[in-house]
């Protein structure tokens, strides 16, 4: 059984974001990474397969020295094999993108599972497993919170969150990819001192792959969301506040 | 007695894990660490330990359990997270047994580093800190945010800048809203006494203690101290001022044993050798009957009793009196080690979480103000006051606010 665990480098909304002097992009000095979110809870799910199944995790990153830190950090987390993708901060581009750049590696690589976070931080299509599936001709299903394997290793039994707090439990053939939405126990905490044994210890392979050519939506133009109306903080008592609300709601007509 | 001599005398019918081997062996290596195995298991620790009650494995049993070459059973207890640091035990031991710093701590980092595992509140600090050099999260580059609205110039040190005096602002003091007015209080003292002084900025990151040393995180502790020991050899000064009690508990004690020794004061001890200074500059009293806390990382650690109430005592109308457990005797608002990111674990465990129990002590005293020297009591003890009920009778203020007001500094309250 191997399994791929795609793990994507996403800005950290913890620092402000700046917008390049170009207005089409993040300016590149500015900006911090951080492992989207939903993809550690991908390699979450795939380290509780590994531990069930005996699977084989590799994992996956596109990017330059934050890349490198989160494999070394999912390898310290019990990841067998790290592969590194390097790509200059102007080469990167969006799920259509990434999707097309992964899929000779997954394909020649033979993964029985491809895990990844159903969305990103920074982009909100939720399409990287299901743009990947349909490239690899694979069968693709998102949004789950389980997944538990077969004894034979050919179907997959996963469990999605439907609107409305209804659950659905599909069984999936393999060679399958996954969207992951939370996986069935939170991210392990690995400490510090295995992170930097495994920084420096990390050799990923490096796959040097041309940035592909695919018609995506050209950026026009980044804007920061402007601030509509400011609410206000009413000072005082209980009382006056009291009176305050009462005013308000004559002054408008309400009572 | 040498690493190498270190062997475990075995109980009837034990046989020592290698597990248990390991950790004595590692122990052994550290300062006191032999003195586990010391032990006369008289019980005066888990009779004095503050949640010594909820604990299955109090530390006298823990130690039994080593002896027996059973640490598989203290990974399977939930009493290691109960440890609030108080350091209660270690200071009263008869035999000098390092019970917080050695045994506790050691066996969290065990438990970390065999993957048993952490509280999940707990890691979110350990992930935290380890990113953002803070456990609550924020942006480093907004360290020193607070100091726009200080009023007064606090300068940042940067690379090769010196100063008389560096001020170690700490996490608490940084970032937390509430505790941000006792940072500007402090502030515009060390302005107003004409102290040369400067600060990290943006290049501080959390000294380790509070969340890290005690907790187990030990290299997590260790990449923080190579960061600020870093840092504060790029800068030049003569003592370095702290508010936080932990932070003065981690360079007094670790970063001197890792190399870095620091002249280190806590803001008590350095306002309370200008004592006489202080009461020429006093404007306005502040009559009220004032308790004082005692912070473990001050006082039970680092033996600094008096310096609080040396400051308390130069303020015009403030009259001093003692709850019924003070000075060595105090008890732990329950923050301490890490336990500050443990309080929905320990409290799912205890009868009366610790703050709540120390608020009526001293409500029952008759105060209207808890002062205190140590960041976190703030919000913690704000909490268990509108918990507890006694919000009309009770109010929180670090030493250093009480200070700047009667000083004219700051607006009171």
């Amino acid at each position: 059984m191997k399994i791929a665990v795609i793990l994507r480098q996403v800005p950290d909304v913890v620092e402000e974001l700046v917008i390049a002097e170009s207005g089409r992009s993040l300016a590149e000095d500015e900006v911090t990474y951080i492992t989207n979110e939903a993809d550690e809870h991908a390699l979450e799910q795939a380290l509780i397969l590994k531990a069930r199944h005996g699977a084989k995790v590799s994992v996956l990153s596109v990017g330059g020295d934050e890349a490198r830190d989160a494999l070394a950090t999912a390898t310290a987390k019990g990841a067998e094999d790290a592969i590194l993708v390097p790509m200059p901060f102007e080469n990167r581009g969006d799920n259509h993108h990434l999707a097309a750049l992964l899929t000779p590696e997954m394909k020649s690589a033979g993964y029985d599972l491809i895990l990844t976070g159903l969305s990103a931080a920074d982009q909100r299509d939720a399409g990287l497993a299901g743009l990947l599936a349909a490239r690899l001709f694979l069968p693709y299903v998102g949004g789950l919170i389980c997944v538990t394997l077969d004894p034979s290793g050919s179907v997959a039994t996963v469990r999605k969150e439907f609107p409305g707090g209804r659950l659905g439990v599909l069984e999936v053939a393999l060679p399958a990819v996954l969207g992951i939405q939370s996986a069935e126990q939170p991210p392990r905490y690995v400490p510090v001192s295995k992170v930097s044994q495994a920084k420096k210890a990390l050799q990923p392979k490096v796959l040097s792959v041309p940035a592909p050519s695919v018609a995506g939506l050209p950026i026009q133009r980044l804007l920061k969301p402007e601030a509509a109306g400011k609410a206000e903080m009413v000072p005082g008592d209980v009382e006056q506040i009291a009176d305050w609300i009462v005013r308000l709601l004559r002054e408008r007509g309400i009572v | 007695m040498s690493p190498e001599s270190l062997s475990l005398e075995l109980e009837p019918g034990g046989t020592p894990s290698d597990a248990t081997s390991e950790f004595l062996n590692r122990m052994g290596r550290l300062p006191g660490g032999e003195r586990i195995l010391a032990c006369i298991q008289c019980g005066m620790c888990t009779g004095l330990c503050p949640l010594g009650y909820a604990m299955d494995f109090g530390p006298r049993k823990m130690i039994s359990a080593l002896r027996a070459g059973r640490i598989d059973d203290l990974y399977r207890s939930e009493s290691l997270w109960l440890c609030v640091a108080c350091f209660n035990c270690t200071l009263r031991c008869p035999v000098g047994v390092p019970l917080s710093d050695r045994l506790i701590a050691g066996m969290r980092v065990d438990l970390l580093e065999r993957g048993v595992g952490v509280p999940p509140e707990l890691q979110a600090a350990f992930e935290r800190t380890f990113r953002y050099g803070n456990p609550f999260g924020e942006s480093p580059k907004k360290r020193d945010a607070w100091t726009k609205g200080a009023g007064v110039d606090v300068p940042v040190l940067h690379e090769g800048d010196s100063a008389e005096v560096l001020w170690w602002v700490g996490c608490f003091a940084s970032y937390n809203k509430r505790n941000q007015r006792d940072t500007i209080a402090l502030a515009r003292i060390l302005r107003a006494l004409g102290v040369d002084f400067g600060i990290l900025g943006p290049d501080e990151r959390c000294s380790g203690d509070i969340p890290c040393s005690a907790m187990g995180e030990e290299g997590l502790f260790g990449d923080l101290y190579r960061h600020n020991s870093g840092q504060l050899a790029k800068r030049k000064f003569k003592e370095i001022l702290v508010g936080d009690p932990h932070a003065f508990n981690a360079f007094n004690k670790e970063y001197r044993r890792l190399g870095t020794p620091l002249d280190v004061h806590h803001y008590t001890q350095f306002l309370a050798e200008r004592a006489p200074e202080l009461e020429r500059r006093m404007k306005k009293p502040i009559t009220a009957l004032v308790t004082y806390h005692d912070a473990c990382c001050l006082g039970r650690r680092n033996g600094e009793y008096d310096a609080p109430r040396t400051l308390l005592e130069t303020i015009p109308g403030v009259r001093l009196v003692e709850m019924p457990r003070n000075r060595e005797n105090a008890l732990c608002c329950g923050g301490g080690g890490g336990a500050n990111w443990l309080d929905s674990y320990i409290w799912q465990r205890v009868r009366v979480p610790l703050p709540m129990q120390r608020v009526q002590e001293a409500a029952k005293t008759g105060a209207q103000i808890l002062a205190v020297s140590c960041p976190l009591e703030i919000p913690r003890f704000e909490d268990a006051i509108k918990t507890s009920g006694l919000e009309r009778r009770l109010q929180v203020r670090e030493v250093s606010h009480m200070l700047a007001e009667a000083m004219g500094l700051v607006e009171g309250g």
